[in-house]
């Protein structure tokens, strides 16, 4: 039994959407975390824009590693639960394929019984999902040409524990800015 | 030992297929490790792709579909592993 076996399905929802087959669902996602007990839903919504780094954008391609991307996801979502609430709902999709401007790219929606754990959990779990998934976006440009973005390396030399050693999905850290060292995450 | 590894992002630019199949040696230790493909991986890179910069493998993770890998992980049995380039989602 994996990971996504063991997840709480009533609490987290985890999905890959390709664009070619569907679109990303915003009321898919409220309903999927809304609950009588819960009186506040914080729900990201990330959309293709026009413009990067001085660059008009005509479309991005997203590149992804299913099966361990749905594992980070899930991954995420327990942890901001476990952080942030143990009655929390959690909802995540992300989009893969060629990507027009304004369509939408990903979903998070986090669902608790007060606004402030909804706000700092799906920001907890959006931030999870652009600096530790393995996905990959190509920008497509007005002049024709095509770049991946530079992202975020991922790390696997975690301190180890002297009984034991961890591994897990980590993105470098700066130690000046506790964050990731990518220039990408750094203008986000 | 024979392994297959998926391409991503960046690598997909190298080649036409998404996977590369090497042969890894066993180095010094009788039994590959994942530092093992790193290395089959670069020097299989350096001569058949154009444009490849090592610092491109400098800067990602092997994993297998549950998991990213340590340098001195055991290579799956099945072979099968991808190269993670730094990620971009969201």
């Amino acid at each position: 039994m994996n990971d996504i076996d063991r997840i709480d399905a009533h609490r987290i929802a985890c999905k890959v959407v390709d664009i070619a087959e569907a679109a990303l669902d915003p009321a898919e996602a409220l309903a999927f975390v809304s609950d009588p007990a819960f009186g506040g839903i914080d729900l990201f919504v990330g959309r293709v824009r026009s413009v990067n780094h001085g660059r008009i954008v005509t479309g991005i391609h997203y590149d992804m590693f299913d099966p361990l991307t749905l594992k980070v996801f899930a991954r995420s979502a327990e942890a901001a639960i476990a952080a942030h609430g143990p009655q929390a709902k959690v909802y995540i999709a992300h989009a893969k394929g060629r990507l027009q401007v304004g369509d939408t790219a990903v979903i998070v929606a986090f669902a608790t019984p007060h606004r402030d754990a909804a706000f700092r959990g799906c920001r907890e779990v959006i931030e999870a999902v652009k600096h530790t998934s393995p996905i990959w976006k190509q920008e497509h440009y007005l002049d024709g040409s095509s770049e991946w973005s530079e992202g975020c390396a991922l790390c696997v030399e975690t301190p180890e524990p002297a009984a034991k050693v961890v591994t897990t999905i980590a993105p470098m850290h700066s130690a000046a800015t506790d964050g990731c060292v990518c220039a990408e995450h750094a203008a986000h | 030992m024979r392994v297959s590894i998926r391409l991503f992002g960046a690598f997909r630019q190298f080649q036409e297929r998404d996977v590369l199949d090497l042969d890894v040696a066993d180095a010094d230790t009788g039994s590959a490790t994942v530092a093992d493909v790193r290395r089959a991986l670069d020097t299989y890179a350096l001569s058949h792709w154009r444009g490849y910069n090592a610092g491109l493998l400098r800067s990602s993770a092997l994993a297998t579909e549950d998991e990213l890998l340590r340098p001195t992980s055991a290579i799956p049995a099945d072979g099968r592993l991808a190269v993670i380039p730094p990620v971009s989602g969201g």
